[in-house]
C-alpha cells in the first residue's frame, strides 16, 4: 500500500475520532455565522464587502487551531507515537494530518458560504475561484497550526503561539477594511500575510471583483505560501516531530 | 538471512547536553531469542529503545536491525519491528478493533489481510468480547494486552517491550508473560526491558546490564549470577531474635545484613569464616541458632552487585 494510501488513513481517522464531532461543526461555524447576521442586521447593504473576509478568517482560525489542536493533544497522550513508529514517511504524516484538518476547515467555510447564499442571497459569481481559495488557503493554515504544534508541548502554547501572528494579519489581510484603504505603510505588510491572498480568491469569488487586477496573482501568491508552510512543516518535524 | 542478528548494535552513544545517557554500547541479538535489557532507573534503557526504534537520532556508533542500519533506511527497519511502549498508548476513542485495523492500515495491510489478522489478535489475546469496547474504557491489564496486540498486527521479526507487564497485578502480569512466551515461540525475537528480575530470568535466553548507559554485564542469567559467585549468602534464623548492629560488630565477615520474619539475610565474603562467626556470636549472646542455609545468588543479587559497584568494572561475558 503507497505512503498516499496511509495518508488517507491518516486524514479519515482523524476525521471520525475529532472533526467529525458535532461540537466542533458547530464551533467552526456558529461564530462566524452570528458575525455575519449582526453585520446584516445592521446595515444588508453592505455585509458582501465583509462576507468573504469572514470566511476567510473561519479558515485561518479553524485550520490553525484544530491541527495544532489534534497534533499536541495525541503528542500528550502519546498517540503521536504511533505515527512515527509506523513505516510513513513524515511527508505522510504531514500531509495526512494537514488533509484531514484542511476537509474540515473547507466543510466549515463552505456549510457558511451556502448557508449565506441561501439565507441571505449571497452570489457566487466565480465558484471555481472560490473553491481555490478555499482550499488553499485551508492547506496553508492547515500546515501553520501542524508547524505550531510540534514547536510546543501544550494546546495553550499552540494557542498563544498562534495568536502572535493570526490577530495582526487579520486587521491588515483586508477581511474588515479592503486593501486600497489600508494607509501605505501597511501594504507592504499586507502583502506578506497569505491571509491577504486567500481574502481577494474570495472575494473574486463570491462577488467577481478583487483588489488585483488577475486571480493569477493571488492564485500564484497563495501557492507559494503553501509550498513555504510545507517546507517549513517538513523541516520542523524532521527536527522535532519525535520530541 | 538466518545469519544476520536481529538486532546489532555497536558502540552507540547518545548524550543530552551534558548528560551521557549512552556510552559505547555494544550487542546483538539472535533472532528468535528472548533478551532482557536491564538497568535501574535513568541508566538509558529506554533511549536505547528509542534509538532502535527510529524515534532518536544517535549521536555515534551503529544500530542495525535484520541487517539494514535503522537511520539509513528507517521503512525497513519500522515494518520489521513492533514497540510496546512503556505506556500504553492506543487512541482512546477507538474500539479495540478499530484500533488494530488502523494500525494494519499505517502498515500497509489490505483491508482483507488487516481485519483477519485483527480477528486472529483479538483472539490470541482473548479480547474478542472487548472488539467494539473503546480502547479508553479498557482495564490496565486489557490495555496492556491490546498494546502487544497492536504491536505484532504487521508480524514483526523484532518486538522491543519496554516494561510490558509495569503495574499489573500478579494474575494479569503472569499471563501476559506466557503470552511473550507463545509470541517468542512463534519465532519473533522480543527485545525486553523490565524491573521485574525474576521475570527477565524465567524469559530471556540472555540480560544485559546497563548502569549509567555502559554495559555492566552481558550473558545468560546463569553465566550473570556465576560472576558474583564469590558473594555468598547466609540465611540465619535466631530465637529469641537479636539485633543488627550486635551481629555485624560481633562478626567482621559479614559484608550486609537484612532481616525479614525474622530471617536474617547475610552476605558474606567468607563462608567458613562467617559461619564460626556466627556461631560464636550465638553462644556468647545466649541465643539459640534455629535455622541455616547457603543461598545461590540470583540474578537479582547479582543486578544489586553491578548496581552498588556503580559502573561497568566487569566486562561482558563472551
Amino acid at each position: 500500500m503507497s505512503q498516499w494510501r496511509r495518508a488517507l488513513a491518516i486524514s479519515f481517522k482523524d476525521i471520525e475520532s475529532y472533526y467529525g464531532k458535532p461540537p466542533l461543526i458547530t464551533w467552526g461555524l456558529l461564530f462566524p455565522a452570528v458575525l455575519i447576521l449582526s453585520l446584516y442586521v445592521k446595515d444588508p447593504a453592505t455585509y458582501l464587502a465583509i462576507a468573504p473576509g469572514v470566511i476567510a478568517m473561519t479558515l485561518l482560525f479553524g485550520n490553525t487551531s484544530m491541527a495544532a489542536i489534534v497534533v499536541t493533544f495525541e503528542k500528550r497522550a502519546g498517540t503521536f507515537q504511533r505515527l512515527l513508529l509506523a513505516p510513513l514517511s513524515m511527508r505522510t504524516i504531514i500531509l495526512g494530518k494537514a488533509a484531514s484538518a484542511s476537509i474540515y476547515g473547507v466543510a466549515t467555510a463552505l456549510a457558511l458560504a451556502l448557508g449565506l447564499k441561501f439565507a441571505l442571497g449571497m452570489p457566487l459569481v466565480n465558484p471555481l475561484i472560490f473553491w481555490a481559495g478555499l482550499i488553499l488557503g485551508a492547506g496553508c493554515f492547515s500546515l501553520l497550526g501542524l508547524t505550531a504544534a510540534v514547536m510546543v508541548r501544550e494546546v495553550f502554547e499552540a494557542m498563544t503561539l498562534m495568536n502572535f501572528f493570526r490577530f495582526p494579519i487579520l486587521f491588515i489581510s483586508g477581511v474588515f477594511m479592503p486593501l486600497s484603504q489600508l494607509p501605505s505603510w501597511l501594504k507592504p505588510l499586507a502583502y506578506v500575510s497569505p491571509l491577504t491572498y486567500v481574502v481577494e480568491l474570495l472575494r473574486l469569488g463570491v462577488t467577481g471583483r478583487s483588489e488585483f487586477a488577475t486571480p493569477i496573482v493571488p492564485l500564484l501568491a497563495i501557492l507559494l505560501f503553501l509550498l513555504a508552510s510545507w517546507l517549513l512543516a517538513a523541516a520542523l518535524f524532521r527536527r522535532r516531530a519525535s520530541a | 538471512m538466518e545469519s544476520i542478528p536481529a538486532i546489532s548494535v555497536s558502540g552507540l552513544s547518545k548524550s543530552f547536553g551534558s548528560l551521557k545517557a549512552l556510552s559505547e554500547v555494544s550487542f546483538s541479538v539472535a533472532r528468535g531469542e528472548i533478551f532482557a535489557y536491564l538497568g535501574p532507573n535513568g541508566a538509558g534503557k529506554t533511549t536505547t529503545i528509542r534509538i532502535m526504534a527510529g524515534l532518536l537520532d544517535r549521536d555515534a556508533g551503529e544500530v542495525s536491525i535484520c541487517g539494514r542500519d535503522v537511520a539509513e533506511d528507517p521503512i525497513f527497519v519500522k515494518e520489521r519491528i513492533g514497540v510496546v511502549p512503556e505506556e500504553s498508548n492506543l487512541y482512546p476513542e477507538l474500539t479495540c478493533r478499530r484500533n488494530l485495523e488502523y494500525l494494519g492500515e499505517l502498515y500497509g495491510l489490505a483491508r482483507g489481510v488487516r481485519t483477519r489478522k485483527a480477528a486472529e489478535l483479538l483472539r490470541f489475546f482473548d479480547l474478542v468480547d472487548r472488539a467494539t469496547t473503546p480502547f479508553g474504557a479498557l482495564s490496565k491489564g486489557l490495555k496492556r494486552r491490546l498494546t502487544i496486540a497492536a504491536a505484532l498486527i504487521h508480524n514483526p521479526e523484532v518486538v522491543f517491550m519496554d516494561e510490558p507487564t509495569s503495574g499489573l497485578d500478579v494474575p494479569s502480569a503472569r499471563a501476559l508473560r506466557e503470552l511473550i512466551r507463545v509470541i517468542n515461540r512463534q519465532g519473533v525475537t522480543v527485545f525486553l526491558t523490565t524491573h521485574n528480575l525474576q521475570e527477565a530470568e524465567a524469559l530471556s535466553q540472555r540480560v544485559l546490564i546497563l548502569i549509567q548507559g555502559r554495559v555492566a554485564a552481558l550473558g545468560t542469567p546463569s553465566e550473570i549470577r556465576q560472576r558474583v559467585q564469590r558473594l555468598y549468602l547466609l540465611s540465619v534464623t535466631f530465637s529469641p531474635e537479636i539485633e543488627a548492629a550486635r551481629l555485624l560488630g560481633a562478626c567482621p565477615a559479614i559484608l550486609q545484613a537484612s532481616s525479614q520474619n525474622g530471617a536474617w539475610r547475610l552476605e558474606v565474603a567468607e563462608v567458613h569464616a562467617a559461619l564460626e562467626q556466627v556461631v560464636a556470636f550465638a553462644r556468647g549472646e545466649g541465643v539459640r541458632i534455629s535455622e541455616i542455609n547457603t543461598l545461590t545468588a540470583s540474578l537479582e543479587d547479582a543486578f544489586m552487585s553491578f548496581v552498588k559497584r556503580g559502573g561497568p568494572k566487569a566486562e561482558a561475558l563472551p
